[in-house]
């Protein structure tokens, strides 16, 4: 296709980093029979060169290394020798959504299958060729040998055999004890590429002709143009184009600093529609009423209003939670080249396939003269689901003919995000006269999330806020609520989602009850981990004893109970994800002038099999890095209908010399299952945090992130 | 538009360009060096740190009419092949997990132990507070600087 040949001109020209994108896509494709391709997962040329097709973005949670890792393992490739290439959506990629920690959830069977299916033809060629019984034949690390003769022969040489033999309906895959790989601590992929700068990142992207686009957005929430003048814009060195889009007004130039000073010079007044009057403060109240009313009972047993008449205690609290921004540090850019009669995209993307059908619908193509390269990203942590800036970049380069990139500046991508929504609930919780815990009541206020479209207040499960909704505690009288309050903040997935908040709020509130029962922290919860063992919700097991394993672990390892100094505290949270992954989170804290210094996390983990122990413990401290931003920096606020932060010195993340130190432990898992673990860790950190503040200094912290006022 | 002369990566060249552009672009945009990347403009996440005479420096913040004649590196120019002994130790210990920022900070890390062959933790920290990593591979950075210090010295004997 002219492209690619474009694609290599350019880096002949250049001589860049693109030779990535070009030595692995760029490569005439050798004819079918001297290349064995049982499935769109992998395929083997007659030099044994052995690619494997990873269809998971990679934001940095270290897919493109476990999932090659899976499928070398079960075709017992040759690690050394694989080279790991990344899908483009279309019929074999039909879905290629990167989200909800589920890299390694989606890839697990079929990827094992698919491999299993080519070492089980391997083994038949060889066995063939040999004229012996294929039970007396394995496969070994790229070779398939035989085992009482010693005989051998490379995967590369069966590779014309093997294609000519029918696919196996079903073909075994190896027990745990057979991995060689899996489990196994390797490292990531793309790191030499990485630390040498050739790694190549959506915003890396150049193609031939290539020009540079930025857009002025409305500043204002819902806001839209009212009227623009890009005469003095154009007039500047290097614009080529300004032009209106549906999301404001474009700046088309030869290079990126061309097209942002031209957009200093655009002349724009926006129309700022009906909420140019909103505050996150005023929002916040209109919450904690909307949770204090309460307004749709999600869970309701044992009778929590008696209960409560019962209780010789009843505490009563109120949590909140700020609105986040995603902040990664590569901003959101897309290139993307539409032709006449088909259309190229080159992105960072956790949707390739939205990407893909959304540049169809703006082209008029057919989806399959659309191709979109998946580039790695520069973080991506649940904002890159979003397509917005693919629709962007399509639609100018459709306008001006010619292949652009756009690139939004920081400022863009903080004041444009798909927040982490504001929260506020409010707790309840009775206790008998001998302190122990007879009641619960959790309501949640939120504004859902309008990534996906408006929240459909129809179905339940909008309400069934996770972390509240989903509370392993066994108290006898347990009740949630849920009250929606309507917000014009573009809100989305963020890292753990609904959870942090949540957990924040319960895992502190357990504490309050623990202390005003004068119990320890780590008993009192393991008292209400203890019976029934399962918890069932819409007919789904929950295992309380699963949850309790780990906190466990992490109270042990995590020296709970041994003295500290004045002046520094412990503190504990505990939660289980989506029913599956559990996590169990020591912190321990130091007040320091006001301040609160995080000095060490210990973390236990049960996330069933890990395939990457390496990346694994990498994710753990990477989500304690999210955690703890959250907890201790993080907060977006709105005034005028604008958000008032904009860079990392308003909207500060977590700083080198702030990472405390941090411990993983992975419990042995019981099932042969993995369920997630990049945002797992997540939604424990906050809440750990401040029961450790409340160790070291009575002070009950029940507001994110934490204020030194709150410890004064 | 000017006509300024670049010394970069041991190699020289020329570009035009506005004076006031940010050396940042014209390494991305103009001289294709892509390992040194965007992520603010404002100095405030350390992303595109090069070195200039010798000292990390944010290339966002400095016009190409200050960097004329100077000797810049960027990390394509830290080492021919990765052998540096700062990217071998961050290889050693996978700092890396979307690696958007590591550039930047192996370039700083690369700066110090030139400056200073064995740095307390402290110096550590006064180099690396202001490098943002949303990932946090914060401790494995830490963790990788150490050996780095040894590699390093044991170069220089």
């Amino acid at each position: 296709m002219s492209t690619r040949r474009a694609f290599l001109q350019t880096s002949a020209l250049t001589g860049t980093a693109l030779v990535l994108g070009v030595g692995r896509e760029g490569v005439v494709a050798a004819p079918a029979s001297t290349t064995f391709r049982p499935s769109a997962w992998l395929r083997i040329d007659q030099n044994g060169r052995t690619t494997l097709v990873v269809d998971k973005s990679e934001m940095g949670q270290g897919a493109r290394t476990a999932l090659a890792m899976i499928l070398a393992d079960e075709l017992e490739a040759d690690w050394a020798h694989v080279e790991v290439e990344h899908a483009r959506p279309g019929p074999d990629f039909p879905d290629m959504h990167t989200a909800g920690s589920g890299s390694v959830i989606d890839a697990w069977k079929p990827l094992r299958k698919a491999a299993a299916t080519a070492r089980v033809l391997l083994v038949a060629a060889a066995a063939s060729e040999w004229k012996v019984p294929e039970t007396e034949c394995r496969a070994e690390s790229g070779t398939v040998v035989h085992a009482s003769t010693g005989r051998r022969r490379p995967y590369g040489e069966l590779v014309a055999a093997a294609s000519r033999l029918p696919v196996p309906a079903e073909a075994p895959l190896k027990e745990a004890k057979e991995r060689r790989l899996v489990g196994q601590p390797m490292k990531r992929v793309d790191g030499p590429k990485i630390v040498t700068g050739s790694a190549v990142y959506g915003a890396d992207v150049r193609v031939l002709g290539m020009l540079f686009a930025t857009i002025e957005r409305c500043p204002v929430l819902g806001g839209k143009l009212l009227r623009w003048d890009g005469a003095r814009a154009k007039a500047m060195a290097g614009v080529r184009h300004v032009l209106e889009v549906p999301t404001g007004v474009a700046v088309v130039a030869d290079d990126t600093w061309s097209a942002l000073k031209g957009r200093e010079a655009l002349d724009v007044a926006w129309d700022e529609g009906p909420h140019g009057g909103f505050s996150s403060q005023t929002h916040q109240q209109a919450l904690a009423t909307a949770a204090r009313k309460g307004l749709r009972v999600t869970r309701d047993e044992g009778g929590v209003d008696a209960a409560f008449a019962r209780a010789a205690q009843t505490l009563e609290a109120e949590y909140e939670y700020s609105f986040q921004a995603h902040a990664a540090v590569e901003t959101l850019s897309c290139v993307a080249d539409v032709r006449a009669d088909r259309c190229e995209v080159w992105a960072g993307t956790q949707s390739p396939n939205r990407a893909q059908a959304i540049a169809a619908e703006i082209t008029g193509l057919p989806q399959e003269r659309v191709v979109v390269h998946v580039l790695l990203m520069g973080g991506a942590f649940g904002r890159r689901i979003a397509q917005d800036f693919v629709r962007e970049a399509v639609t100018v380069s459709k306008a001006v003919k010619a292949p652009i990139q756009l690139l939004w500046t920081r400022a863009d991508d903080t004041r444009h995000d798909f927040f982490h929504p504001a929260t506020a609930h409010v707790l309840r919780g009775g206790l008998d006269g001998a302190g122990n815990p007879v009641a619960w009541s959790h309501s949640v206020a939120d504004s859902y999330l309008t990534m996906f479209g408006p929240p459909d207040l129809k179905d339940p499960e909008t309400f069934e806020t996770w972390g509240a909704y989903d509370n392993l505690y066994a108290f006898p009288a347990f009740r949630t609520d849920y009250g929606f309050v309507d917000s014009p903040v573009p809100s989305g997935a963020w890292r753990s989602v609904f959870y942090p908040p949540s957990v924040f709020a319960r895992e502190s509130f357990v504490d309050e009850m623990a202390s005003a029962a004068r119990r320890d922290p780590l008993e009192f919860r393991r008292g209400l981990l203890a019976e029934p063992r399962m918890l069932m919700l819409h007919e789904r097991p929950y295992d309380r004893h699963r949850l309790r394993r780990v906190l466990e672990i992490a109270a042990e390892k995590g020296d709970w109970g041994r003295p500290l100094p004045a002046g520094r505290g412990r503190g504990l949270a505990a939660n289980m994800y989506h029913r599956r992954t559990c996590v169990a989170q020591v912190a321990e804290v130091t007040i320091d002038r006001g301040r609160v210094r995080v000095d060490r996390i210990v973390c236990a983990v049960d996330c069933g099999p890990v395939i990457n122990p390496l990346g694994a413990v990498g994710q753990v401290e990477s989500a304690i890095a999210w955690g703890l931003t959250a907890a201790l920096k993080g907060r977006i606020t709105f005034r005028n209908g604008r958000p008032e932060q904009s860079t990392y010195r308003d909207y500060p993340v977590l700083a080198f010399d702030e990472m405390p130190k941090v411990e993983v432990h992975f419990a042995p898992s019981e099932g042969e299952i993995p369920s997630g673990l990049g945002e797992q860790p997540v939604p424990t950190v906050g809440p750990a945090v401040t029961n450790a503040v409340f160790a070291a200094t009575g002070k009950r912290i029940r507001h994110l992130p934490v204020r030194s006022v709150d410890l004064l | 538009m000017s006509s300024f002369n670049l010394l970069v990566n041991g190699a020289r060249r020329t570009v035009e360009a506005d004076p006031d552009t940010p050396l940042l672009w014209v390494l991305r945009d103009r001289l294709e060096l892509r390992g040194t990347k965007y992520g603010c403009g404002i100095g405030a996440c350390g992303s595109c740190t090069v070195h200039v005479d010798g000292r990390a420096a944010r290339s966002c913040q400095i016009a190409v009419r200050e960097a004329a004649d100077r000797p810049i590196t960027t990390i394509e120019g830290l080492s021919a092949d990765g052998s540096h002994p700062v990217q071998r130790a961050w290889l050693e210990e996978d700092v890396a997990q979307c690696g958007f920022c590591q550039p930047g900070m192996i370039l700083e890390a690369a700066a110090l132990l030139r400056a200073t062959p064995r740095p307390t933790d402290g110096a550590i920290d006064e180099a690396l507070r202001d490098h943002v990593c949303r990932c946090g591979t914060y401790q494995r950075i830490r963790r990788a600087i150490h050996p780095a210090i040894h590699q390093a010295g044991e170069e220089r004997r």
